[in-house]
């Protein structure tokens, strides 16, 4: 695939460099990569990856811009608030490098499309913010022999792996199984706007060395990013034999989506619905107030809170079911309910009787209970 | 033996937000259970029932991995808490 006169006063700079070279650049048009998730990980990765003359770059994202994304997904400025992330960021780099191709891929990941999608690709960028989609992707690229560059953040810290299979562990030998609900994420964590910054582009880094072929990848080493002390940390991990898709006698042969939604679905059938007009006449009534959990990060909580609310966050909730009430209706709260209603599928397993949860969270209470409650 | 152990973010709740402790003992289940001390319910979110590592969880000490709780752990050695991250 050779390049044009505009193309190669564009690349110049990768052309003088004697490992990239027209060879190198000529490669990079020609592969395909998959950016999964177009957030804060996404934003700075499909930026530089356009910018470097990747031939044809894919944007998975459903979700729609929205105004607090713009603290970090650069991809995105504020006249695209409202905006599908993909459309949206197709739109930006096209115009950043009008050389490439870009496709919108507007849709969530599901195990029945996942295969047909990556088979389209060459190499797969993971800064999606579900750990369910982290085992989709890892899934199928193990079983297309796709190499995959995953990132995840959390508040100062990051993690970045290069899994390619056949040379390495893959995502499941590093972590055989977690479920959402585990570990908050950005939007119940917090993250600091600029980490992404620095791990997306680690991933750009890593994707243009493996189309390139030059360096070493980051196989079979995790590496970690503290942004506070500003120090990285490297770990050898090891393939596993036993691992459910990578392994000798593997078990996961397709990509399949995560059994808890429906298991959470099913449970959440002994779940009592609360608007916040129904708690707040709950409250009113004089009789016994039942127990309120509110399970979001503390520093939500001490932004404003429900009067003697308890705060237990949804992680620590597994260990901590024992300061639940078994009687009296428990109300579980967070900001949007989400969380609180996995805290009541959580408490009904254990035996909690009747958990309520108040849908909408405590948005829905400042919206229509009390204007005044601070949300964070 | 006195070691540093660094606490995955997820956990800073347990440690006052602190990603850096000082850990005692001559191997991990003896460092995980001084940390316990210090620090009560910080091992069952990474040690389950059996005493196995979550598989959510990863140990290092230092750069390699630990798969067990009777990994040694030496003066000056570093712990490191892992914990699968799912932000974007």
């Amino acid at each position: 695939m050779t390049l044009s006169a505009a193309e190669r006063a564009r690349y110049q700079r990768h052309l003088s460099l004697r490992e990239i070279g027209a060879a190198g650049q000529e490669k990079l048009k020609a592969a395909r990569v998959l950016i999964v998730g177009a957030g804060g990980l996404g934003s700075p990765a499909a930026l530089y990856l356009a910018a470097a003359g990747c031939g044809a770059l894919g944007l998975v994202d459903f979700d729609r811009v929205d105004v607090s994304n713009l603290q970090r997904q650069v991809l995105f400025d504020t006249a695209a608030v409202g905006e599908l992330k993909a459309e949206a960021g197709r739109a930006r780099l096209a115009a950043l490098n009008p050389e490439i191709r870009v496709v919108a891929h507007a849709l969530e990941l599901k195990a029945a499309s996942v295969l047909s999608l990556l088979a389209e690709y060459d190499l797969v960028v993971d800064g999606s913010d579900r750990l369910s989609t982290r085992y989709i992707v890892n899934d199928a690229c193990v079983i297309l022999g796709r190499p995959l560059v995953s990132a995840a953040i959390h508040r100062f810290e990051g993690q970045l792996t290069t899994y390619v299979p056949g040379r390495g562990p893959c995502y499941r030998c590093l972590f055989p199984q977690a479920a959402d609900g585990m570990v908050a994420n950005c939007a119940e964590a917090g993250v600091l706007g600029v980490l992404p910054g620095v791990l997306g582009t680690l991933q750009a880094t890593e994707a243009i060395k493996l189309i390139t072929g030059v360096g070493t990848p980051l196989v079979g080493r995790l590496l970690t990013y503290d942004a506070l002390e500003l120090r990285f940390h490297e770990f050898r991990v090891e393939r596993r034999r036993d691992c459910a898709v990578c392994g000798e006698a593997p078990t996961i042969t397709a990509p399949r989506d995560p059994p808890a939604p429906a298991a959470a679905a099913a449970a959440a059938d002994g779940v009592r619905r609360l608007s916040a007009r129904a708690l707040s006449a709950l409250l009113e009534t004089g009789a016994p107030a039942p127990p309120l959990i509110d399970v979001r990060e503390p520093w939500e909580f001490a932004t404003g809170h429900l009067p003697d609310a308890v705060n237990i966050p949804l992680g620590e909730l597994p260990e901590r079911l024992a300061e639940v009430p078994r009687t009296g209706g428990a109300v579980f709260i967070c900001r949007s309910g989400g969380r609180s209603m996995r805290a009541c599928t959580l408490a009904l397993a254990a035996g909690v009787a009747a958990p309520a949860n108040l849908e909408g969270g405590m948005l829905a209470w400042a919206a229509d209970v009390d204007p005044t409650q601070p949300v964070a | 033996m006195s070691c540093t152990v660094r606490i995955a973010s997820p956990l800073h709740s347990y440690t006052a937000g602190a990603a850096r402790v000082g850990g005692r003992g001559n191997t991990l289940a003896e460092v995980l259970g001084d940390l316990e001390q210090r620090f009560p319910g910080i091992r069952f979110r990474m040690i389950d029932e059996q005493d196995r590592i979550r598989p959510h969880m990863r140990l290092f000490v230092n750069s390699e991995e630990a798969r067990d709780l009777a990994a040694p752990v030496r003066r000056g050695d570093t712990v490191h808490v892992i914990c699968a991250l799912s932000g974007g």
